[in-house]
């Protein structure tokens, strides 16, 4: 009886192991597709690629950068420069981990310019709060509950460490499981489990007057 | 397993995302130490309040206007593209048609030609060194999106 149940249940892990594996390779498949027509000047194929990821892409520059008008123009900046860069593209890999690294980029330059711009207006006496009110990374019409626990979660994600606020945003608001993460970070599984550990660590510490 | 390396397989065990042998040396360690099994419970509570948190969407107005702002940067930087090319081939082509006429006229003295021809290899060098260092400029200027 136990043995029959064993049997089962690793016969239905293989199962649903081999129907994970079957949808990652059609997805896969479907962008590589997708870019290959690209490549040959077909805008069709370009725009099934930009429908298909534009949501995840604004929704993490918005996790990253805080801000929505940003975000949705350097989610369409990283787009842009996947089509004018999409020969260096090595389709071996999977296309949404190269996006994200131009994505990501982007979003980090983004940031650099604005701290810089801040400290540039600091220095020069100006109320740099008045220049930067629409750029703030507390914009209230970010969040969908506009509660105070939320707002001040917000707050705090923004303040991390950019390498601890890209693997808070890939796995909370993006839910993507660590296998993806790595890929997309280029960095071993352990590694994704000790930064998340670290950043989260660091978020407790920054909200544990709430937490608690 | 020492209470350090079992740390990093907490977020595993919380997400959802262990081996099934982990799993149980993560679920007896915990049951074994006091401070681990605190730590645990406030990485649950955090991750409680993370996933309520939700952010809110766009408006289907910008998302239909999404891919037609993608379409229109990429036609722009390819007309863009072509006319500089263009204007640069015309460019080339008529400084060559006019030294070339000039320089073979036996009208003009051997010493205008020399003249007007390091003139213009200069005023070339000179204008190729600064369109590169104010390319260069612009690349690593750290204040170059600063409006002043």
């Amino acid at each position: 009886m136990k043995n029959n149940y064993l049997r089962e249940s690793s016969s239905a892990l293989n199962r649903f192991k081999t129907e994970v594996y079957i949808n990652k390779r059609k997805e896969m498949d479907e962008d590589q597709e997708l870019i290959i027509q690209s490549k040959k000047g077909k805008m069709k194929a370009f725009q099934k690629l930009v429908e298909k990821y534009k949501r995840t892409a604004f929704f993490i520059a918005l996790g990253l950068v805080g801000n929505r008008d940003d975000a949705y123009d350097l989610s369409q900046e990283a787009f842009i420069r996947v089509y004018t860069g999409m020969g260096k593209f090595n389709p071996r890999y999977k296309f949404f981990s190269w996006f994200y690294a131009i994505l990501s980029n982007l979003c980090k330059n983004h940031l650099r310019s604005r701290q810089v711009k801040e400290n540039y207006l600091k220095n020069r006496g100006a109320d740099a709060d008045a220049n930067n009110r629409e750029k703030t990374p507390l914009a209230p019409d970010v969040m969908l509950e506009k509660d105070e626990m939320s707002k001040r979660l917000w707050e705090e994600i923004q303040k991390l460490p950019y390498e601890f606020k890209e693997i808070i945003i890939l796995k909370h608001f993006q839910g993507f499981p660590y296998k993806r993460i790595s890929e997309m970070l280029n960095i071993p599984m352990g590694t994704v489990m000790s930064r998340l550990y670290y950043a989260r660590k660091k978020l407790k510490e920054n909200l544990k007057d709430i937490l608690n | 397993m020492k209470c350090e390396e079992i740390k990093p397989y907490l977020m595993a065990y919380l997400d959802g995302e262990i081996e099934h042998e982990k799993k149980l040396e993560i679920e007896k360690h915990l049951t074994e130490c006091e401070n681990c099994r605190k730590e645990y419970q406030s990485f649950v509570k955090l991750k409680e309040v993370t996933d309520k948190m939700k952010l809110a969407d766009l408006s289907d107005q910008l998302w239909a206007g999404y891919w037609k702002g993608i379409y229109r940067r990429i036609e722009r930087g390819a007309g863009w593209m072509f006319l500089s090319i263009g204007a640069i081939i015309l460019l080339a082509f008529g400084a060559y048609q006019f030294f070339k006429e000039f320089l073979a006229d036996p009208n003009i003295s051997l010493i205008i030609k020399v003249g007007v021809s390091t003139l213009s290899l200069g005023i070339i060098i000179l204008l190729v060194s600064i369109i590169r260092e104010r390319l260069f400029l612009f690349k690593t200027s750290r204040y170059r999106e600063v409006e002043r």
